[in-house]
Order: structure tokens, then sequence, then C-alpha cells
């Protein structure tokens, strides 16, 4: 019995140190554990723009974050965003607010948030500072999360971050459309897909064949099960000539997304998953645009 | 085992006479499997490394409060611990190198080589003592990867840290799994072949 109580005393003590040793890695590590995400992140979005360590963005090119929050408050719902306010001066950091719509598209009200460029980061930082501002009472639900990318204040791109249902989890992805709704680029973040099939959604002859699709062909993209023509992989992968590269990909550029051998679902899952992402924002984008200027709310993108 | 081994004989006996992948033939599994090239295996030798000093330390200075009847299980929780500062120290100032290794960064909880130093050193000897021989047996895991990547790399993709140095790639085949096994056991008859010549000469000098 003695030997019991020492030997659970001793166990416990031990995974106590063990909890302390390892809860204070975690503490010293955690803040650069995030930065390094927020670079990757970020290093993606300028990927996506086509930009790289070797030809980095130009000063003039600014992202603005938009996130999209949906509130209940009892019975009714709206949808908010947080999004950043013309600062007046340039240099001056950014001031935040949080414009509610209702689900007809019309305006409720507009409070502001105080958020610094930071913290606005962090979700848990967001998530307070929302709640913080829209009073109690209400249950605050962060939906996605959008950046506009302008250069000398005109819009050039948008990068949307979103995930869906692939064949197994989640599939986390960031696409860019450019001010017409154009597919510019998409990335797979984050996927657990089988190796060898689904997994090959993360190849460039894939990912690929989404570019150049306008929102009119992505509105109806379809999966189809045919081997990918030569010619059209090659210009995926993107190992020619930039004239012939650009003449394939304009000549399959209102085709069908062909599908993985083998990964049917994945690859249908994707399509879906885009389209559907693609579809939504150019929506409730053309609703908050049309809000702001009926408001005349200057915001900075 | 004595009290009397200098700090050079505790390095040397890890390095070499008792090296833990061509001489204990232990933890042989990532000896096989991830060392495909050098930068893998001087990456997981460096997290090995870390993660045997500081829990021969650990067990060291804890040994007389350890019970003995859950010895291993003690070891078990010492060696986790540490693997998981390793792993989130990897992880938060290391992101390139962590996203290829991290798996098995995770996996070096169950290296037989970290269990079996604690259990047959560091709970009998004192801290300086454990110290050094958790030096010497980390060293010789990081030598030892080293040398099987360099083979593996140079034979299988003609490549030393990515950098191209035979233009084409002699033979494929070295950097499949099965290949471990055979530059391991080539690699054992090898170091064990250098051994007995060495004693022989010895033995003729004196």
């Amino acid at each position: 019995m003695k030997d019991i109580l020492s030997i659970v005393f001793r166990l416990t003590l031990t995974c106590l140190m063990a909890a302390t040793v390892m809860g204070a890695a975690f503490i010293f590590t955690n803040k650069a554990k995030k930065h390094n995400e927020h670079v990757r992140e970020e290093r993606t979005m300028y990927a996506l723009l086509g930009y790289s360590e070797a030809k980095p963005a130009p000063a003039s090119i600014v992202l603005h974050q938009i996130y999209r929050y949906i509130i209940t408050e009892g019975e009714r719902q709206y949808v908010s965003y947080l999004i950043p306010l013309e600062s007046g001066k340039p240099g001056a950091p950014p001031t935040y607010s949080l414009i509610s719509l209702d689900l007809q598209g019309k305006m409720v009200d507009q409070k502001p948030v105080a958020i610094d460029g930071e913290k606005i980061r962090e979700r848990e930082d967001r998530d307070r500072a929302v709640m913080a501002a829209v009073g109690p009472g209400k249950d605050v639900h962060f939906a996605d999360h959008t950046i506009i990318v302008t250069e000398n204040g005109k819009r050039i791109a948008y990068l949307l971050g979103g995930k869906f249902p692939g064949f197994k989890t989640f599939i986390n992805v960031m696409l860019a459309l450019d001010p017409s709704y154009t597919m510019v680029g998409l990335e797979i973040l984050e996927h657990e897909e089988d190796p060898g099939l689904g997994a090959e959604i993360e190849q460039d002859y894939f990912k690929n064949q989404f570019q150049g699709k306008s929102i009119k062909t992505l509105k109806d993209l379809k999966v189809v099960k045919e081997p990918l023509p030569a010619e059209y992989q090659q210009a995926l992968e993107g190992g020619m000539a930039e004239a012939d590269m650009a003449r394939i990909m304009e000549k399959y550029k209102d085709k069908d997304i062909y599908a993985l051998t083998g990964a049917t679902i994945s690859s249908k899952s994707v399509t879906d998953g885009v389209k559907g992402m693609a579809k939504k924002f150019a929506y409730r984008l053309d609703i908050l645009d049309n809000i702001l200027k009926e408001q005349q709310i200057a915001v900075s993108f | 085992m004595t009290n009397t081994k200098s700090i050079g004989q505790l390095l040397s006996r890890g390095i070499l006479s008792e090296n833990p992948i061509f001489k204990l033939a232990l933890s042989m599994c990532p000896a096989v499997g991830i060392s495909t090239t050098v930068m893998n295996g001087v990456m997981l030798g460096v997290a090995v490394f870390f993660v045997q000093v500081f829990s021969s330390v650990t067990i060291s200075l804890f040994k007389d409060q350890i019970h003995p009847r859950i010895r291993i299980p003690t070891y078990t929780l010492t060696i986790a611990t540490w693997v998981t500062v390793i792993d989130l120290v990897l992880a938060a100032y290391m992101p390139g190198a962590y996203a290829k290794m991290g798996i098995f960064v995770k996996l070096i909880v169950a290296f037989a080589i970290i269990t079996m130093r604690l259990e047959m050193f560091a709970c009998k000897e004192n801290v300086k003592d454990s110290f050094w021989d958790g030096v010497g047996m980390g060293l010789g895991f990081l030598v030892g990867m080293v040398v099987i990547g360099f083979v593996r790399e140079l034979l299988g993709s003609g490549t030393i840290l990515g950098y191209d140095v035979l233009g084409f790639k002699p033979l494929l085949f070295f950097i499949l799994p099965c290949a471990g096994f055979f530059v391991v056991g080539l690699m054992m008859a090898f170091f064990n072949w250098i051994e007995v010549f060495y004693k022989q000469k010895r033995g003729v000098r004196s």
C-alpha cells in the first residue's frame, strides 16, 4: 500500500513537472510560431499576386483586411464586416469599424471597433474586440477573411481565404480574383487528402487549371473525367516559353476542370468549393460596395 | 560501470566503440527511414542530441527520487517532455526544416537509444558523467546519421546538401528505404573491420 501511494505521488509530481516545462516552452515559442504563420501567409498572398522574394511587391501595393462576422441576436441575424476606415493622412494607424447588414442587404448600424493593426490578426483578440463593440447578449461568430489589394488606391485583386470539406477533412485554401472576379490563382494551404491520389490537388497541373476562369465560367464549372491534354499539362507546369503558355492557357480558359486520376471526389470538392467561394464573394462584395457608397463611408480600399 | 571514466573516454565511447547505430544497432528505424539526405540526417541528429543530453541530465539529477518500479514510465515522461520542447522550438525558429521533419521529431519519444542510455548510465552515474555520456551518444547518433545520409544522398541523387556534385543520379535505388539497410549493414562491417584492424595493429605493437 505504501508503495502504491509512493508511486502515485511520484508519478503525479513527474507529470506536473513535465507539464510546467512544456508549458513554459510553449509560452516562450508561441510568439515566434505565430509570427512564422503570418510570414508564411503573407508569402502565399504575395505569391498569388505574382510577387516573390526575387521580385518584391512595390510599396504602392497595400493589403486591406476585411473580416466577416455573423451576429445572432435572438431570432435575428446580421452579417457584419470589420473594415479599415480611411485614416485621412498617410502613415496613420488604421481605425476599424464594424458595419452590420441585415439578411436583406440593408444597413443596420456602424460601430467603431477599438483594435490596432497588429492585434486584428489574432483571432482571439479580434473576436473579443468585436464582442465588445456589439455589446452583450449577442452571439458573435467569425465567418471568413478577405483581403482587398490596392495599388495606388486602385483595386487590383481580392484574396479570399476559406475552407470546404474535401474527401477526408477540410481543405484550407486561398484564392485570388481580379476586380472583374476572374480567377488569378489558387493555393492549397492545408489538406489531409490521400498521398499520391487526393494530395495531388496541390500540384501545379491541377490547381493552375483554375487560372483565368472568369466568374461566368466559374458559375457552371464542372469536373470532367478525361485525361489531361499533354500540351495543357506542360503549360500548367510552366515548362515552356511564355508566349506558348499564354496561348494554350487561353485555349483552355473556358474548359472544365480535368479530374485527377483516382481522386474524383477531391477534384470535385475543390472545384465546388472554389466555385462557391468566388460566387458568394462576388455577390457579397457588390452588396457591401453599394452600402458603402450609399452611406458615404470612407474606407481605405 | 565504474566512475573512473574521463570525459574523453565517455565521448569516444559514444562516437566510436559504442556508436548507437553501427555498434549497438539501436534506433535503426530512423537511421534507415530518414537518412536519405545529409540535411535530414543533421536535423534529426541534432534533435536527438539535445533530447539525449537533456534527458540524461534530468534523470541523473533525480535518480534518487525515482521509484524503481516506475523507472520506464518516468524515463518516457522525461523524454516526451524534452521532445515536446525541442519540437516547439524547431517549429518556432526553423519553420522550413520543421515542415519536412516535424513528424519524425515527435517519433524521438520512442527511440530505443535514449531510453537505453538512461537505464544503463544516467540512473547510476553522477550528473557530470551523465552529461558527457549524453553528449557522446548524441554525437555518435548525429555522426552516424550524417555518414549514412552522405552515402545515400551522393549515390542516390548525386547531390550533397542539395548541391549537385555529380551532375547525374548514379543509383536511384539508394534513396529507397531498402537501401538504408544495405548502407547501414555495409557501414557496420566497415567499422568493425577498422576496429579489428586497429586492435591487431596495437596487439602487434605491444
